[in-house]
């Protein structure tokens, strides 16, 4: 054990640099979506009543090949979209292979830490954060006005650590709450160094992963780089689900991405910055729940390239009930949801920047669209199954999707030399767990185009380093 | 009873349970979320904040590389099989491994290294091991090198080199 060193404290002032969207006026905006929308309804409706005479077939019939239409549509857009993505993500593991930079780039890295209520989490993060592989770095931590014991553990963490390579300077920042945008803010504007990067209070690191991230920045284009994040606290049904989904679901898209360097949301447990980049895009904004997918499509509208290391990995906690994991794709859903709407000059405009337009109609689809034809197909089903007698239909369609999730789930594992037993979840994997998380993001996106008010929330953290 | 009634069975039950299942767990997360207070944080155009760091730098010093000590590598080498005359027995002869060791030196890393460039100094990869730019090898490394060559005795290994001062008379 390191004895206490002696530390100074000293008030400094910030200036908040973050950048407010003008609001705009409520009930003008209403009065304009109940006009184009009732415009809208009126047309559909003269044209169901100018056509329905000259049909052929039913109402009844109607409803039926309308909806098998449209689940060939799904079909057809789900496996392209599957394909896509596994050929992207092929493509990049190859020139990640055999083209990716060699190490000797050692610039200087601040590492901020954001935590809130994070007493029981903090120090295994910070510990981990000293057997970094890397010789030239220092540790923020931002304390964001917490009301547990954190600012009383951090306090013992201040001062020269001994890393894995030289002394670590660990400082600490106690600033009221303000969210973790404002507390990321004020590390980023602490920092001296040229790269930031920004992680979760109860997230770890591997050992390697700011040597391996940070060689990218060695391009002058490379304005951020993702990590690939893990879950750490596997062996239960939800979060062995949750391993398999950041696998398959998150990597394997952000892999895809990265080929074209395109990568649409730096996930929160692990970014790194170009220092500059952030200060273009005018630092984190507070006016999302996301965060890290707002400054991200910030970061690539100014022209930068965006990259994903898959070595450099950030474990974390994942919500073990499913509360806490409704909680948590709530937020993710509503706060992409309002990037998507913050940003929606870029998607209608792709002269402006077409990698955004593209990412943002991509995020719109998985969002937005994905969740509802999920959810319709299952619908269908179950009433082809109880109207008609078509109860078979539905093992169909279980067993081509669990097929190509188990064959999804096979390469991911591979690439990513994962567990190899996380496999066998890809079985109820589609229709039990996305199934779950879809209407969750239905409900989401329904209240946030309702307009209900939602709060940050925390998920509760059990401190599982620790066990 | 055939295999697929039974299973698509299985499936529309457990998909009609996810159904009920996630609705009924996002009323009550709604429910438990509105008995919580909303706290909108006020936004200020500054921000006051307490900055916390160590006092005093740190006198610089030899920070030894934390890595773990290298140990000594046996190169597996194969049996050397010598063919004996006709009617005796062939003879299996096992190489005796030399440890092979690796070295490192020691870098010094000064903990006042200013923001910027760092380049591991002196150190040059060369078949997964790490020699000195300088070319300098250490005693250890040359042993090694002299010990590369061997010739087979009846006294065992012996080295190559001619020892010229000890007199001896060696026939030609």
């Amino acid at each position: 054990m390191e004895a206490k060193q002696e530390i100074k404290r000293s008030t400094v002032v910030f200036e908040d640099h973050e950048h407010f969207e003008p609001t705009e006026d409520k009930g003008r905006k209403y009065f304009k979506r109940i006009i184009i929308n009732g415009i809208i309804s009126l047309f559909l409706i003269l044209v169901i009543v100018y056509t329905l005479p000259k049909a052929v077939l039913t109402i009844k019939s109607l409803f039926e090949y309308a909806t098998i239409v449209a689940l060939v549509i799904f079909l057809f857009i789900l496996l392209i979209r599957y394909f896509s993505i596994l050929l992207l993500a092929y493509l990049y593991i190859n020139e990640y292979t055999y083209s990716s930079p060699a190490g000797g780039y050692f610039p200087f890295v601040s590492i901020l830490v954001p935590v809130y209520n994070e007493d029981k989490v903090i120090a295994d993060s910070v510990k981990s954060l000293l057997e970094l592989n890397y010789p030239n770095y220092e540790i923020i931590i931002i304390n964001d006005g917490s009301t547990d014991k954190t600012k009383q553990v951090a306090e013992n963490l201040v001062g020269y650590k001994k890393g894995m390579i030289s002394d670590v300077k660990v400082s600490l920042i106690n600033k009221p709450n303000g969210g973790k945008a404002k507390a990321l803010n004020t590390g980023v504007k602490y920092s001296k160094a040229e790269i930031v990067l920004c992680m979760d209070g109860d997230s770890q690191l591997s050992p390697d992963c700011v040597k391996l991230a940070v060689r990218h920045f060695a391009n002058m284009e490379i304005g951020a780089v993702a990590g690939n994040v893990k879950v750490l606290n596997r062996g239960k049904l939800f979060t062995d689900l949750q391993a398999l989904e950041y696998i398959e679901g998150l990597n394997m898209a952000r892999s895809a991405q990265s080929f074209v360097r395109l990568v649409n949301i730096i996930p929160g447990p692990i970014g790194l910055f170009r220092k500059k980049a952030i200060e273009e895009a005018g630092y984190y904004s507070s006016d999302t729940f996301a965060e890290d997918a707002d400054l991200t499509l910030k970061i690539l509208a100014n022209g930068w390239k965006i990259y994903y290391e898959p070595n450099s990995v950030s474990f974390t906690e994942a919500p073990v009930k499913l509360q806490q994991l409704l909680k948590q794709r709530y937020r993710w859903t509503r706060g992409i949801i309002q990037s998507i709407k913050k940003h929606r000059k870029l998607m209608v405009n792709p002269s402006i920047n077409f990698g955004d337009t593209f990412i943002l109609w991509t995020m719109f689809y998985e969002a937005l669209i994905w969740p509802a034809m999920n959810i319709g197909a299952n619908l269908f089903f179950i009433i082809a199954a109880f109207a008609f007698g078509f109860s078979s239909l539905i093992f169909f369609w279980w067993a081509g999707l669990a097929l190509l999730d188990l064959v999804t789930a096979l390469y991911c594992v591979a690439a990513e030399r994962e567990e190899f037993r996380l496999v066998g979840y890809s079985i109820i994997y589609r229709m039990f767990f996305i199934l779950i998380i879809d209407i969750c993001k239905l409900m989401s996106t329904i209240e946030e185009l309702l307009g209900i008010k939602m709060t940050w929330g925390k998920l509760e953290r059990v401190g599982v380093a620790q066990t | 009873m055939e295999l697929i009634p039974i299973l698509s069975t299985i499936i529309l039950v457990a998909t009609i349970s996810t159904f009920l299942l996630a609705i009924g767990a996002y009323i009550l997360y709604k429910v438990r979320e509105r008995r919580g207070q909303i706290a909108v944080a006020p936004h200020e155009a500054e921000i006051r904040a307490e900055v916390v760091t160590p006092a005093g730098i740190p006198a610089p010093r030899q920070v030894e590389q934390q890595r773990p000590a290298l140990q000594p590598i046996y190169v597996d080498r194969q049996p050397v099989i010598i063919q004996q005359a006709p009617g005796q027995s062939q003879q299996r002869v096992t190489q005796r491994p030399q440890p092979y060791t690796a070295f490192r030196q020691q870098t010094a890393v000064s903990t006042e290294q200013q923001p910027g460039q760092y380049n591991e100094a002196g150190f040059v990869q060369q078949r997964g091991f790490q020699v000195p730019r300088n070319g300098n090898q250490p005693e250890e490394a040359k042993q090694q090198k002299d010990s590369k060559f061997l010739k087979y005795t009846t006294e065992g290994y012996v080295s190559t080199k001619e020892n010229k001062e000890s007199g001896a008379v060696r026939w030609r």
